[in-house]
């Protein structure tokens, strides 16, 4: 059989040319550049580049001092103002208030009412509170989009929620739109009353799971009058509100302050979605209505009486984070169950991450919109912080040292106040500071577009894209455009503004990135021509085998 | 002992001072100029055979030809002869601070083995320095921080060299390369289908011919 022996000997000549075949085998995806490195590029987008416009300007009658329902409250030089009518509702409650001032608004009827003045002082003093539990950009089966889109950032939808006051109407713009209403935003509406309130505050749950409310630090007896459950906790209380039932908590606050209030149900994530909200007990005075809902929280543009006897201004400033793996389980899907199971067991809160950092609702740069701190000189302002992060806060105003006044709604002595540039806030605590404008080199450094913001540095970023998290500005008058922006480099924002800057594909300072290398034809040919070799010798082989046989 | 002690700490001392003045360092407001030796040969050399007078920029605008890059200089290879007095002009084009620092030259004579060219911002300085004899391929840089990395490095000849450095622009490929995606698109995978195929082919020709010998010779 002389044919089978040659084929034999052909064997050895194939394992050769196979071994200079993977020898010789060229880099097929990625390749090292030798001496010039490969052009630059421009980047790929996912989607086209969209800027969008820092200030939308689109109620600049809302920024003036003005008098609502006989509500006279400050001017707001805010690009995004708080609607005058909302505010007139929450000093005034829904059955004090005009229809006309009623309509302008989105709150139910019986979302606010204020009445009875017990004590003879010129206020209202039972105070009853509605609020229901809403979701942004959660999963919708009409749509490969989320539904209703609310932007913490240009492009950046996490799935949120948040209590608000009880509403009325449609949940979004307009017909044609996806965009949620004004009024559904985060963080949770910032609820004030005042000292020696009787209120009722009943949670109607219009969401898909259960939830409760619990007062942290706001005086509450343990159960209500009639032995229902007060403290909002399932396991010492009631069974959670469940969907489609309501629940009446009541408070009568005897000490005054900045507190909290929050969902207790699988608290961990509740409060992590934006269940929780700032909740503010005004020290008693004659004559003192209060602003009961601060929605988006921010410039408060009616204080109560004892604020103004020692501030110019107040902002409450509230700090959120997202995490996007818990964000994105209510957008995932649109059966309850499938969501509860994602949302309360598969996720993990001890392996969580947070990467979005809201300040007030919004993340840089969309916190220029509504959550500036406006100064003039010689002023004094009144913050409330409060920090509903997992992680610590270490709030940083440029330019300026603030002292505190209260820590968890309790005045420091005076004598023992301390006036210091970083105010750090862990999980749950809140900080009142007063904010001198007083140039002096301590409390000032003068007029400016002074930045403000966590000085963890995670808390500056999007989701690792920086700048944006929870910066925002303190803007003196002098250095605000009519439309509420401040006087900035024209380019400034442009980067920040834009989503595929946002989306991590555009890079910084207009850069290009780096390319790619051309494919090394000769190499590959020559290759392809061995391998071609190889087969054709084999088959040879194969079928000259088997005739043999 | 102590006269002996206190005649070592003379010496010593004595000797620092001299290797601060030696070659010295030769400063201003606008830059400085380390072991400028315009007239002093090394052992090897007898004369001076070449006075080679070269102008090296310095600054960003250089590097802008070359991708990736940040810093680097207009040229970056020279040659000379040996025993050439090198005068160089270096001239920084930038508003920071660049180098031209030369490595590798006898330490009897340079102290460190460097001649350098230090300029604070825009401006120039020139030094001099006179090479050995051998051939040799001098490690040219500039030390401000990441400035070598990213661009500023050359080689001076003397001779023939004694070979090319790394990763000097538009003439060596570095020693870590980055790499980079290819390019591919449909027609790199067409061309590799098309080659496997005249591969194959043409061993199916050559059994052809094969098989057509082997019959032709039993006939």
């Amino acid at each position: 059989m002389p044919n089978k022996v040659l084929y034999y000997r052909l064997i050895p000549v194939v394992i050769t040319l196979i071994a200079l075949a993977v020898w010789l085998q060229p880099a097929f995806f990625q390749r090292a550049a030798g001496i010039n490195l490969p052009n630059g590029q421009l980047p790929q987008l996912s989607k086209p580049l969209a800027i969008a416009k820092p200030c939308l300007d689109e109620h600049p009658e809302w920024r003036a001092a003005q008098t609502v329902d006989g509500v006279a409250m400050a001017e707001s030089l805010l690009c995004e103002p708080d609607n005058p009518y909302n505010v007139a509702a929450a000093v005034k409650g829904m059955n004090n208030i005009s229809m006309r001032t009623l309509m302008s608004t989105h709150m139910a009827e019986d979302a606010l009412t204020k009445s009875d003045d017990l004590d003879g002082d010129g206020d209202p003093d039972i105070i009853r509170i509605k609020l229901e539990v809403l979701e942004l950009n959660g999963a919708t089966p009409d749509s490969p989009n989320v539904f209703p889109t609310y932007d913490i950032a240009p492009g950046i939808q996490p799935g949120i929620w948040a209590f608000s006051p009880k509403l009325r109407g449609m949940s979004v713009k307009n017909f044609r739109s996806n965009k949620a209403n004004a009024i559904l935003r985060a963080p949770s509406p910032v609820i004030r009353i005042e000292q020696g309130d009787k209120v009722y505050i009943t949670l109607e749950n219009t969401h898909y799971f259960p939830h409760t409310l619990h007062f942290h630090g706001v005086d509450h007896s343990f159960q209500t009058a009639s032995g229902g459950d007060n403290d909002g906790v399932p396991i010492t209380g009631e069974k959670p509100v469940m969907p489609g039932a309501t629940r009446t908590y009541e408070l009568q606050p005897r000490h005054a302050g900045t507190m909290l209030y929050h969902c207790h149900v699988q608290t961990d994530k509740h409060l992590l979605m934006g269940l929780n909200g700032m909740f503010v007990v005004e020290e008693n005075r004659p004559n003192n209505w209060v602003q009961t809902f601060n929605i988006g929280a921010g410039h408060v543009r009616y204080s109560s009486a004892a604020i103004k006897e020692k501030y110019d201004r107040e902002y409450d400033l509230h700090y959120q984070s997202i995490d996007k793996n818990l964000a994105k389980t209510i957008q995932e899907s649109n059966d309850i169950r499938e969501i509860s199971k994602q949302m309360h067991r598969v996720y993990n809160m001890s392996e969580s991450n947070e990467n979005y950092f809201m300040l007030n609702g919004h993340s840089f740069p969309y916190t220029l919109r509504d959550a500036l701190i406006i100064a003039k000189p010689d002023e004094n302002i009144k913050l409330r912080l409060a920090n509903t992060q997992h992680s610590n806060i270490a709030i940083h105003i440029h330019g300026h040292k603030a002292t505190i006044t209260d820590y968890d709604g309790v005045a420091v002595n005076p004598v023992a106040q301390i006036t210091r540039d970083v105010y750090d806030l862990s999980a749950a605590q809140r900080l009142d500071l007063n904010l001198q404008t007083t140039n002096d080199g301590l409390h000032s450094y003068g007029e400016g577009v002074w930045l403000f913001h966590d000085h963890v540095e995670t808390g500056v970023a999007n989701d690792g894209i920086s700048p944006g998290g929870n910066i925002a500005l303190m803007v003196y008058e002098s250095m605000l455009n009519p439309n509420g922006m401040p006087m900035v480099r024209e380019d400034a924002l442009d980067d920040v503004l834009t989503n595929s800057f946002q989306n991590k594909e555009k890079p910084l300072w207009n850069k290009k990135e780096p390319g790619l290398l051309a494919p090394n034809y000769v190499h590959l040919i020559l290759w392809g021509l061995l391998i071609g070799l190889i087969i054709g010798l084999l088959t040879f082989i194969i079928r000259g085998l088997n005739k043999a046989i | 002992m102590k006269y002996l002690l206190l005649l070592l700490s003379l010496l010593s001392s004595t000797a620092t001072f001299s290797a601060m003045n030696h070659g010295g360092m030769i400063m201003d407001e606008k830059g400085m100029i380390m072991n400028h030796t315009p007239d002093k040969l090394p052992k090897d050399c007898k004369e001076i055979s070449e006075d080679v007078d070269i102008t090296i920029r310095g600054g960003h605008k250089f590097a802008k030809d070359f991708n990736g890059k940040m810093f680097t200089y207009d040229k970056r290879e020279w040659q000379v002869p040996g025993c050439a007095r090198v005068n160089v002009t270096f001239i920084n084009e930038d508003d920071i601070r660049h180098q031209f620092m030369l490595h590798g030259l006898p330490g009897y004579m340079y102290p460190k083995g460097m001649f350098t060219i230090e300029v604070y911002g825009k401006g120039q300085k020139t030094g001099s320095f006179i090479v050995p004899s051998r051939d040799y391929t001098y490690y040219i840089h500039c030390e401000v921080s990441t400035h070598t990395e990213k661009g500023m490095k050359a080689q001076l000849k003397v001779g023939k060299g004694s070979g090319d450095l790394d990763s000097i622009l538009g003439l060596t490929a570095p020693l870590t390369p980055d790499y980079y995606p290819v390019n591919n698109d449909r027609f790199t995978w067409l061309s590799l289908a098309f080659s496997i195929l005249i591969g194959a082919l043409l061993i199916s020709w050559l059994s052809n011919m094969l098989a057509r010998k082997i019959k032709k010779s039993s006939n």
